[in-house]
């Protein structure tokens, strides 16, 4: 059944992306989106530069956390391509070895793409393994160069409440963003601006406004209500002893 | 008073460094109620639910620094399973994988000093690769683990000879402190109906207690307190029960903390308006 | 050809390998051939993977010492630990089969690597607390019912709360067992719809952090 579920989801989406191509998209705004030209902004007028990282929890063998990790990326090409119009150094910190060539030439794309190559230094990216020296590295960064503003988007563990609230020790601006329910409380506790949950993975989307892939999340919405009908229907039917529903949903 | 609104953070951490140190020193014994997940947990791993000769899977998912929330709670679990006359395998995803099962060789002692290795207990290490490591542990373990941590081959040790696949393995107890659980939950149980239960820091609870309540989870231990519990469940007090009345002590200071951040924050919006 | 190993290489890769695991996942759980062949080899990439970063770090501090930037000394320090443990670490594997049977890197890694991590793990307690009293404040209706749950929640946990009075108790465990859970329900069904909408993007080519920027436009 979740097999067949996902097939349509995936139907469903196609159709919105690839077939029905009268319908203009709309998706609300992400204040946590909309912030982080503020954010470079900020950075720029006080001489600081800009802190981005993706937390160690989401190697991209994993099934749950690389794709947070992946949508952060994406996040942070836009981020780098704002920096590089604002002239705004940007400090990319990852834990995640296998993400590191990923980051490495998205920063190099977007530098390119803003007519600035030469402005992209390798050294900008910090490769830190393992939580605890990963942790001790970004709060020491932060003592030292004392970013204006902290992006914290990806799958994190334990490190999201120290490093939120190391940021807002020393007065950044935080914008922050996972698909984590066990750190997603702590993220919102300590930073300006949140993405929660499936925000971070249509978030690529949203700045992009590429036609495509806000089909895409017009599809997935349209298979959320189906979701959420199903649901009502079966609590229903549930409750008058009938389970017709979760005996389909488990088959 | 609107002070309170603005205290140093400085002074807190000095506070509660204080604090926590002094139920070390002068222990208080405030009674601990027992909750049905952990009740369950404890149910599942003893009695009717674990016959003489079932092989369970023991995850290490945590690293040292999580050794007072996971250790307890995987040492009971440990010895009830071995005392049933169960045999483990244990496997750690962490760099310090050794050290914690060295401390569980320690902890567990008169019960793995009664046991025979090989026979109702091994060790095969370190395991790498995330989720894709443990939906082959499923369906192949010679080919994550050739051999134990000692470098004996599988074919070698006794309890493993008829042990290769999730068919051979009666349950999972994954203790983490993030994602172990969910590559079991999705990779085992979902997968292939292996029942499991979680003994996981108290930042899980959140996501865990959900899954016991759907039945993914037969029981759930949540942090320090879950530990506590379960030592209580087994009748042999330790580290977890110990360290309750620290726990208590910086709950209450959080709250304290909490309620004078309120009244300073009242105190400033009285002279505001 | 570089724009086509970078796009359509890796365009075809990503779609076979989820069309053979998704299959097999669900069609063909007791065997799992392609599958368990995929797996093994997305373990050994992983694995690779850390001696890239490994790779990369030895180049980024050797610059760092050779140039004599500003804390070049640490990156000396690093150097020399990576070399140190790399070495002792081959000595015990090759000799015995276990790496921790070396004398030396049994001690650095059980009284400096170990002690150094679990320093970092109690901080979270010190920084939770600072985040509690500077985030729970009743600046709303939502933010006063959110504290008053929260403590709630906090005291329930606390032997000490239930001592103080049982009702914090029997509240607290209702938001931990009913009130939270259909959130947390909720979060993780949206977050699975929108990670699988991710990954649908990104086999049709249109995610650009999964092709480092080289996705269609």
């Amino acid at each position: 059944m979740t097999f067949i579920l996902m097939i349509l989801t995936f139907i469903v989406m196609y159709y919105y992306m690839a077939i029905n191509k009268e319908e203009e998209y709309h998706i609300r705004t992400m204040p946590a989106m909309t912030a982080i030209p503020e954010a470079v902004g900020r950075a720029a007028e006080m001489g600081k530069p800009v802190f981005w990282t993706p937390g160690i929890a989401g190697p991209l063998s994993d099934s749950t956390q690389g794709p947070q990790t992946l949508a952060a990326i994406s996040i942070l090409e836009y981020v780098t391509e704002e920096c590089a119009k604002a002239g705004v150094e940007l400090a990319a910190y990852c834990p995640l070895s296998d993400a590191i060539p990923l980051v490495e030439e998205t920063m190099r794309t977007a530098y390119l793409r803003q007519g600035k190559p030469e402005e992209f230094n390798v050294e900008q990216i910090v490769f830190i393994e393992g939580q605890s020296a990963y942790l001790s590295g970004t709060l020491g960064y932060f003592q030292r160069a004392r970013p204006a503003s902290n992006i914290l988007m990806g799958g994190f563990y334990y490190e999201a409440v120290v490093i939120g609230e190391a940021g807002n020790t020393i007065g950044a601006m935080q914008i922050g963003g996972t698909n984590n329910t066990h750190q997603m409380p702590f993220l919102v506790a300590t930073c300006d601006y949140m993405l929660l949950a499936e925000e971070l993975f249509a978030a690529g989307a949203a700045i992009s406004r590429n036609r495509d892939m806000l089909g895409s999340i017009k599809g997935e919405d349209i298979m959320k209500l189906l979701l959420v009908a199903l649901t009502g229907v079966g609590f229903l039917l549930g409750a008058a002893g009938i389970t017709v529903i979760a005996d389909i949903l488990g088959w | 008073m609107s002070f309170l609104a603005n205290i140093d953070r400085r002074v807190f951490y000095w506070i509660l460094f204080i604090a926590l140190m002094v139920p070390f020193l002068n222990p208080i014994g405030f009674p601990i109620k027992i909750a049905e997940n952990t009740r369950d947990l404890y149910e599942g791993i003893t009695g009717d639910s674990v016959e003489p000769g079932d092989v369970w899977i023991i995850n290490f998912g945590y690293g040292v620094s999580a050794w007072s929330e996971c250790h307890p709670g995987v040492t009971v679990c440990a010895k009830a399973l071995l005392r049933e006359g169960a045999h483990i395998i244990l496997i750690g995803p962490h760099t310090d994988y050794e050290l914690t099962y060295n401390h569980l060789l320690e902890t567990a002692k008169e019960d793995f000093d009664a046991a025979e290795y090989g026979v109702d207990w091994v060790f095969l290490g370190y395991i790498t690769g995330q989720e894709a490591a443990i939906a082959q542990l499923a369906s192949n373990m010679r080919s994550v683990y050739p051999t134990d941590h000692f470098g004996t081959p599988l074919d070698d040790i006794p309890m493993m000879q008829n042990v290769n696949t999730w068919h051979d393995v009666s349950g999972v107890l994954s203790s983490d402190t993030g994602d172990w659980g969910g590559y079991f939950l999705t990779m085992w149980q979902e997968a292939y109906g292996v029942p499991m239960a979680q003994i996981g820091i108290a930042m899980l609870g959140s996501t865990g207690i959900p899954r016991w309540l759907a039945g993914n989870y037969f029981g759930m231990s949540v942090g320090s307190r879950g530990g506590a519990e379960l030592e209580m469940l087994i009748g042999e007090p330790g580290d977890a029960i110990i360290a309750m009345d620290s726990i208590s002590v910086s709950h209450l200071l959080i709250v304290i903390a909490v309620i004078l951040a309120n009244v300073g924050l009242l105190v400033e919006r009285g002279r505001g308006s | 050809m570089s724009q086509i190993l970078k796009r359509e290489v890796v365009y075809a890769i990503t779609g076979i390998v989820t069309i053979l695991m998704l299959v097999e996942y669900f069609f063909f759980p007791e065997s799992q051939t392609w599958a368990e062949m995929i797996r093994t080899w997305g373990i050994i990439i992983y694995n690779i993977s850390l001696g890239l970063g490994a790779v990369r770090l030895s180049m980024a501090h050797s610059m760092s010492v050779q140039r004599r930037r500003e804390n070049w000394q640490y990156s000396a320090v690093l150097l020399v630990a990576l070399v140190v443990m790399t070495l002792t670490g081959l000595a015990g594997y090759f000799t015995t089969g276990l790496q921790t049977s070396n004398v030396i890197y049994n001690w650095l890694f059980v009284n400096v690597y170990t002690p150094l991590g679990a320093t970092l793990y109690p901080i979270t307690g010190f920084y939770i607390f600072s985040a509690a009293y500077r985030a729970f404040r009743a600046r709303n209706v939502d933010a006063a019912l959110m504290l008053i749950a929260g403590c709630f929640v906090i005291l329930s946990n606390a032997p000490a709360g239930e001592a103080i009075w049982v009702g914090f108790a029997t509240i607290g465990e209702w938001f931990r067992f009913t009130g939270q859970v259909p959130g947390m329900r909720t979060f993780a069904l949206v977050g699975t719809l929108g990670m699988i909408a991710y990954g649908f993007r990104a086999l049709l080519g249109k995610e650009r952090g999964f092709y480092a920027g080289g996705g269609e436009e």
